[in-house]
Formats: structure tokens, C-alpha cells, sequence
């Protein structure tokens, strides 16, 4: 999956769970402070996430990450990793 | 100059009861919770007399207060909380609400900073009372349901902190999740206090030019089933309930100025 189809999906997902305006939703946007994203909110995020990358994401993931950009990025590095395994 | 001596009266006063909470927390700690460790076997029997005792020393604990001349208080609606399985939301004006609160509740569970864990004079009740601890991020949630499934009566400041002296009241949206995921109706309850004293950011020796006269009210449930229908999704719900919540302890506790 390329980052610009991850980021389309999250997209979609970020409007359907939380109710964002997709005008809000740019790979600077920051989760917590743009799109007022808290702890709680991400888990349901990895929640749903995990159809979409068909894989489980550690909680962890969420901790590092400030901006839908680097959402991606680990995204597409955990699937990059599971096709290299 | 009576007035004056009144208000220097009231900083002492304030002073000893300050003092005697650390003590009684400290006696607690000492003597109180080793005893229940040594002859109550049964770890979940332990939690509800320590919890339970916790109760008792706050009524004293308030009444104290009261005869220091420290403050007067009116309570309305307490029948309300001597149901099992509550979540008890309430606006935080004061540092002593939750005194009051716990003294309201006999199987009172509440939240408390992960930092009076580790103070010498609250540690040792909040160890023996298995009160949750706020350290443990969005696993605290799944906690919160549990505790009020359990049928115990959970007491949370959906603000998280105390109301600032000047700005808005900001709710967190915990407090609306463990309502919405439970799901749990909701038992508010609003603190009034006038003159207003003990806030944040004002040390404890600074008091208001009259004894704080507190107004609880325990007010009728908020049902959170017609809410979660609406929304849609659980995060929606909870955004939504906390916009709600914001409005009716915005309101309430400004209302009850003018009565």
C-alpha cells in the first residue's frame, strides 16, 4: 500500500469515527492539538486501523507520533517490515 | 478589627485542619490499615472497610472543618447516592471536593493523582483502598467501567483538575467515555462554593474574607442510552456528552449563584 493510499484510508476513517472535516485533515495536522485526537481516541483509531492494514499495531506506534504525516510513515514502515519478513 | 481577628482565626484554623488530615492519613496508615491487614483475610472485604473507613474520617473530617469556623455547607438530594454502581460526575471548584464527596459515598471509588500515591501522609489509605490511579492512560477507562459494574459509586471530575479562578471550565472527555462505553447513566452532582476558597494556583493560607459556605446538590441522573443511539459512533457519543456536560455544570453551578 503506498503512503498515499494510507493516508486516504486514514482520511476516511478519521472522518467517519470522530466526525473531522476532510479540509482539516492535511499530513501537517497535528492529532492532539489540530484535531483534538486524545489517548482515548487513539486506541479506537488502532482499533480501526487494524482492517485496514491487516495488521495489529502496538500502542506504542501512537506515543511518537505528533502529525497525520507521521501516522503514515509508521504505518507504511510496519507493512514494509511484514513484507520484508 | 473583630473582622480582622476573624480572618486571622480562620488561616490558624485552616492550618490545624490541615494538619489533622495529614495526621489522620498518617494514623490511618499506621495503625488502622495494619490492623485490617492482620485480621481480615478476604483482600476484597479489606478494600471496602478501608474504603468505608475513609468515609467515616471524612464526615469527621468536614464536621471538623465546620466547628474550625472554617466553612458552613448544605447538602441536597443525598438520597439520590445510596444506590450501588453509580457514576457520580461533579464540577471541581475546591481542593476539599472530594472530601466532601467521599463523605457523601460509603463505597465511594475515585481517581486520584498517581503523585499522592507516593506522599507519606495519603499513600497509606490510598493503597488500602484500591482507588484508581491516573497514571495508566487509556487502560484507566476500561477501569472506571469495571469499578462501577462492581457496584461501587465512582466519583470523577470530568474537568480533571480544578475549574481555573478566572477563564472557563474545560471538561476532558474521560469522565463522558466511561459513561458512553459502560454505558453507565450518570449521577451529577454540583459544588457551589461562596466565597470561594482553597482553588487552584491560591495557597491554602490565603482565605476568602467569610467562611466558604458550600452548596452540594446531587441532581437527578443524566440517562446516556438516548445519546449513544443519536451519535453513531462511541467517540461521537462521548464528544458530544462532553459538549452536554460542559453546558449543564456551566449553567447549574451558575444558577444555583443566583438562588
Amino acid at each position: 500500500m503506498t503512503k498515499n493510499q494510507l493516508f486516504e484510508n486514514l482520511s476516511k476513517l478519521l472522518q467517519e469515527t470522530f466526525d473531522i472535516e476532510p479540509s482539516r485533515i492535511t499530513p501537517e495536522a497535528r492529532l492532539r492539538d489540530d484535531l483534538d485526537i486524545d489517548s482515548i481516541d487513539a486506541v479506537d483509531l488502532l482499533v480501526k486501523l487494524k482492517p485496514v492494514t491487516g495488521k495489529r499495531l502496538p500502542p506504542e506506534v501512537f506515543k511518537s507520533v505528533r502529525t497525520i504525516q507521521d501516522v503514515v510513515d509508521a504505518l507504511h514502515g510496519l507493512l514494509d517490515d511484514s513484507v520484508a519478513a | 478589627m473583630l473582622r480582622k481577628l476573624e480572618r486571622g482565626w480562620r488561616i490558624l484554623a485552616t492550618g490545624i485542619a490541615f494538619s489533622t488530615f495529614g495526621l489522620g492519613g498518617l494514623g490511618l496508615r499506621l495503625l488502622y490499615f495494619p490492623l485490617l491487614q492482620l485480621f481480615v483475610r478476604d483482600r476484597a472485604r479489606r478494600t471496602r472497610l478501608a474504603r468505608l473507613a475513609v468515609h467515616h474520617t471524612f464526615r469527621v473530617f468536614v464536621e471538623w472543618m465546620r466547628i474550625l469556623g472554617v466553612l458552613t455547607y448544605r447538602v441536597e438530594g443525598v438520597e439520590k447516592l445510596a444506590r450501588p454502581g453509580l457514576l457520580i460526575l461533579a464540577n471541581h471548584p475546591t481542593l476539599i471536593d472530594v472530601v466532601f464527596l467521599i463523605s457523601l459515598v460509603p463505597n465511594a471509588d475515585c481517581v486520584v493523582k498517581a503523585s499522592l500515591a507516593n506522599n507519606p501522609f495519603t499513600r497509606g489509605p490510598i493503597e488500602a483502598t484500591g482507588y484508581l490511579c491516573n497514571d495508566s492512560g487509556p487502560g484507566l477507562v476500561q477501569d472506571c467501567i469495571r469499578s462501577v459494574k462492581a457496584g461501587n459509586n465512582l466519583i470523577i471530575f470530568p474537568e480533571g483538575t480544578r475549574t481555573p479562578v478566572n477563564g472557563p471550565m474545560k471538561l476532558q472527555r474521560g469522565a463522558a467515555n466511561i459513561a458512553v462505553r459502560g454505558p453507565c447513566d450518570i449521577t451529577p452532582v454540583t459544588i457551589r462554593c461562596e466565597p470561594i476558597g482553597l482553588t487552584k494556583g491560591t495557597p491554602w493560607w490565603r482565605v476568602p474574607p467569610a467562611p466558604m459556605n458550600f452548596t452540594i446538590v446531587v441532581r437527578d441522573d443524566i440517562p446516556v442510552a438516548p445519546l449513544l443511539r443519536e451519535a453513531g459512533t462511541e467517540a461521537l457519543a462521548a464528544r458530544q456528552l462532553t459538549t452536554h456536560l460542559h453546558d449543564y455544570f456551566s449553567t447549574e453551578t451558575q444558577r444555583h449563584a443566583g438562588a
